[in-house]
């Protein structure tokens, strides 16, 4: 399965990767920086920073001052935000295409120099707890399981921290923090532009070399090992629930490797656990044992990290049941599928989904934003892999993938030992008679 | 400054250069002798398409038999057909990569459907078995009912949902949009039967639209589409006549009272216009200046300058036979009565003064642009024509918008914001814990208390 999608791409004497992917079918472009730094690497005592620092990219540079770069793209036709990874952080904008040059030089201008002062920093902080709040504090199940799971799956800070930020870490965060943040990570030879839609691929290479090709590069930024030390036994945790009425659990597996033969095979195991109400775990938990409402997860964007992930199995159950109840009935999905693999009907199955799901991404609005998915693929590629053309090819390494390399990985990887499971429970269940007592039917 | 550069810099924005023309795709229009209409458009982004078969009524005409009686049918519609089981279908479905969901709101119920091209005859007859052939299996109805029982009990526990809940009662009274979603009494009382007379009447041909958007040859589709649904047959159900709705005169506070809350939620609404009415994209364009973009006036006052939220907006919410208009922020607890200041202000003063002309046109050129980025994407196209369709605007409707959106001057947008910004009887609802914010919601108007589940505490 190999697609055809145009793609230029080359490096500029400064070392910012410029990526074009051209299509005239509508007179619309989106761009895209990516930064190679997200919230996994952010200094230590300075949790939430990565984030709070993306918001400092909207507050102005030397140029074009607080809010200019949100009414120059609004008044061209134009939506934009930034969102903050494990291991990138991003800016993007789609508009329409008479508007692209004006969007490469307000990503080239903040590139170049950061302008901000101590009332941004103080502004944004307080919106960002806000948006703690909204996302996390404020809401049933907030932060659940992105926050909950990995202080007890991992022991590397890297992986481990509150990604969103303590309170008291934002409290402290400096504008010499900003700053510095900036100059070590923020330069071009730790970035890629991409430009895709309504543009030709020379006048795109043109444009870039004219806005960014002057920004001197940085020193190499140094980064922390984000690897984990071996795990020898099943780690468990305990955390709170306030508002939700339902007791819920996560249970996650750490996921080989990206671009091994186990990684492909593991992503068609996760498509068979998950993947919906066809998925395993979904049949069994909710259809068929009627004890969980919801069942979800699986990887989260397996081609957008670069460290320990995790493959994540979301519940939440009927009260009535219990928790060691819903885990034997979910360990007993994980070892039908060891013990007896999956069949070539399913996997046959599960390779159209993968197939036509790659397409939706690849097309992806997010937030109206025609072709995000595209975007986000080139770019972590091109920062993790140096080559971005792996969106033409990436699929037949999961179409090869073979009934005993599922078996395989779910022996493998689906161990005990080598797992990590969140409880959320709910301080006012509201608890029917004999409650916690049921039995699996 | 953080700065890394001495080099000489660009320091001028570039202009704009000369727009290239938007062409919306040719649309295939066809009514089938059942009277199934069947809206087609090509896109050749990606070799799939996406597609929807709506049925033109929902939780408002069910109402009289139960409330979120159409929701709950077209959850249990996916469940079986005299041909499937349930693990059939959900297999099938993957077997043609395709995704599917069935779900209704106050006017429509749908079944919503993306597949492969190179599948789309066998997906389009799954859609017409859950269309005409449901069963409703007794056991896959009785699951469905007890899991709605935990997601009703659930919704209760989300700020948003307390809040958009409680205004649709304030604004509708004894309307059925006053009811967004049942109660566990009313789940508990839910009946198959009454699934299978919803089913019977809202899912007829005469009742349906099928809209599809994707990478395939429009008259092919057609005839594909004439083979699978030309059989089907029904007729357009009776259209249950509905009780006027509340119009409540004076600001009013409704607060939700959440215990342990740790930001309050405010919503605040008044009535306004449908989709169909001349003023909308006045209207439109009026939102937009003032909490509908991220460069809105709302978004820069309350987030940009003051810090007090991080998602404030404004929208227009256009139901079939009634509109509301609605602003919202979550804030701090100790900036309720703050947060609805500025609010006030922002809008009392679109009411008072003519927007200036620059400000304008950059929030003209915000909405025709992004009207347009809805072409670059299937099912971004998909919702536009979904629009058109469903509220029977004219043909040229995708066409004309930019150039009406152009036309706008201030005086438009003053009368419009006098008309339909009524800020005298906004009614505002907060949740939140009582004991952080109920004296500052108090402030801004006559006040009553609730509790999650719609019970009057005070």
């Amino acid at each position: 399965m190999h697609l055809k999608i145009p793609i230029e791409n080359t490096t500029l004497a400064n070392g910012l990767k410029v990526v074009i992917a051209p299509d005239i079918s509508a007179p619309v472009a989106t761009v895209g920086v990516y930064y190679k730094i997200g919230f996994r690497l952010e200094p230590q005592g300075r949790s939430g920073f990565a984030h709070l620092f993306e918001h400092m990219m909207f507050q102005g540079s030397a140029n074009a001052p607080k809010m200019q770069h949100i009414k120059l793209i609004n008044s061209s036709g134009g939506t934009l935000n930034g969102s903050t990874h494990y291991d990138v952080t991003n800016y993007f904008e789609s508009v329409p295409s008479n508007a692209l040059e004006r969007v490469l030089w307000l990503e080239a201008d903040r590139m170049r120099a950061l302008k901000v002062d101590d009332e941004n920093l103080s502004n944004q902080r307080d919106v960002v707890k806000e948006e703690v709040r909204v996302n996390v504090l404020n809401q049933p199940y907030g932060g659940f399981p992105w926050l909950n799971l990995p202080p007890i799956a991992f022991r590397n800070w890297a992986n481990a921290h509150n990604f969103y930020g303590d309170f008291a870490d934002l409290d402290a965060a400096s504008l010499a923090d900003v700053q510095s943040f900036f100059k070590t990570y923020y330069a071009p030879n730790n970035a890629v532009l991409l430009i895709l839609g309504d543009v030709k691929s020379d006048e795109g290479l043109s444009l870039a070399k004219k806005y960014f090709g002057d920004i001197p590069a940085g020193a190499t930024p140094p980064f922390a090992d984000p690897r984990e030390p071996d795990q020898s036994e099943e780690r468990r945790g305990e955390v709170e629930e306030k508002f939700g009425t339902l007791p819920a659990m996560a249970i996650g597996y750490t996921v080989p490797q990206r671009r091994t033969t186990d990684w492909h095979a593991m992503t068609l195991l996760d498509q068979a656990l998950h993947g919906g109400r066809a998925g395993r775990t979904y049949r069994h938990l909710v259809l068929e044992k009627q004890i969980a409402v919801e069942v979800d997860g699986g990887i989260d964007d397996i081609f957008g990290y670069n460290g320990p992930t995790q493959m994540v199995t979301k519940i939440l159950h009927k009260p009535e049941f219990s928790s060691d109840t819903t885990l034997t009935e979910f360990d007993s999905v994980i070892r039908e599928i060891q013990q007896n693999g999956i069949t070539q009907d399913e996997l046959d199955q599960l390779k159209v989904k993968f197939r036509s799901d790659y397409y939706t991404t690849l097309e992806g609005g997010r937030g109206g934003m025609p072709r995000y998915g595209l975007m986000h693929l080139l770019a972590c590629f091109s920062l993790f892999d140096n080559e971005p053309q792996l969106v033409n090819t990436i699929l037949e390494g999961f179409l090869a993938v073979k009934r005993e390399d599922v078996q395989g990985v779910a022996k493998k990887y689906l161990r005990n030992d080598k797992r990590a499971i969140v409880f959320r429970r709910p301080v006012n269940a509201s608890l029917p008679a004999g409650a916690g007592a049921k039995e699996a039917a | 400054m953080a700065t890394r550069a001495a080099a000489e810099v660009h320091t001028a924005v570039p202009p704009l250069s000369p727009e290239r023309q938007v062409t919306w795709p040719k649309r295939t229009r066809a009514r089938l002798a059942n009277g199934l209409e069947v809206v087609l458009a090509e896109s050749h982004t990606i070799p799939k398409f996406h597609g929807e078969l709506f049925l033109r009524s929902g939780n408002a005409a069910a109402v009289h038999r139960g409330p979120g009686l159409a929701e709950m049918t077209a959850t249990v519609v996916r469940t079986g057909t005299a041909k499937r089981l349930s693990r059939q279908i959900e297999e099938d479905l993957r077997r043609l990569g395709a995704d599917l969901s069935s779900h209704a709101g106050a006017d429509n119920s749908a079944i919503g459907f993306a597949g492969l091209s190179e599948l789309s005859e066998p997906l389009l007859q799954l859609v017409s078995e859950l269309a005409r052939d449901a069963a409703f299996p007794e056991a896959e109805f009785e699951r469905e009912r007890r899991q709605k029982l935990e997601e009703v009990k659930l919704d209760r526990t989300q700020p948003g949902f307390l809040a958009g809940e409680r205004l649709r009662r304030v604004l509708f009274g004894a309307h059925p949009y006053a009811q967004v979603a049942p109660t566990e009494e009313q789940v508990a009382a839910y009946k198959r039967d009454d699934l299978l007379s919803v089913y019977r009447e809202f899912y007829t041909p005469e009742n349906a639209l099928l809209l599809m958007v994707g990478d395939f040859d429009s008259a092919a589709m057609l005839n594909t589409i004439e083979k699978v649904f030309g059989s089907w047959s029904g007729n357009k159900p009776a259209i249950p006549p509905s009780p006027e709705p509340a119009k409540p005169r004076g600001r009013h506070v409704h607060l939700v009272h959440v215990p342990g809350a740790v930001q309050a939620q405010i919503l605040a609404g008044c009535h306004a216009i449908t989709r169909k009415h001349p003023d909308w994209i006045k209207l439109g364009l009026t939102n937009s200046l003032y909490g509908g973009a991220f460069n809105s006036r709302l978004v820069m006052n309350i987030r940009e300058d003051k810090g007090y939220t991080y998602s404030p907006r404004s929208g227009v919410n256009p139901l079939r036979q009634y509109g509301y208009f609605s602003v919202s922020a979550a804030v701090r607890n100790d900036v309720v009565a703050a947060s609805l200041t500025e609010m006030f202000y922002e809008l009392d003063k679109l009411r008072a003064l003519p927007v200036p002309e620059p400000e304008l046109a950059d929030a003209r050129n915000y909405v025709s642009g992004v009207f347009s980025l809805g072409l670059a994407t299937q099912d971004g196209l998909l919702s536009q024509l979904a629009t058109v369709a469903l509220n029977d605007l004219p043909d040229d409707y995708l066409e004309t918008y930019r150039e009406r959106v152009r036309a706008l001057t201030p005086g438009d947008l003053l009368s419009t914001a006098r008309k339909y910004f009524d800020s005298a009887n906004m009614q505002i609802v907060v949740v939140g814990d009582r004991t952080q914010i109920e004296p500052q919601a108090a402030l801004f108007g006559d006040l009553d208390v609730y509790d999650a589940h719609g019970k009057h505490l005070s």
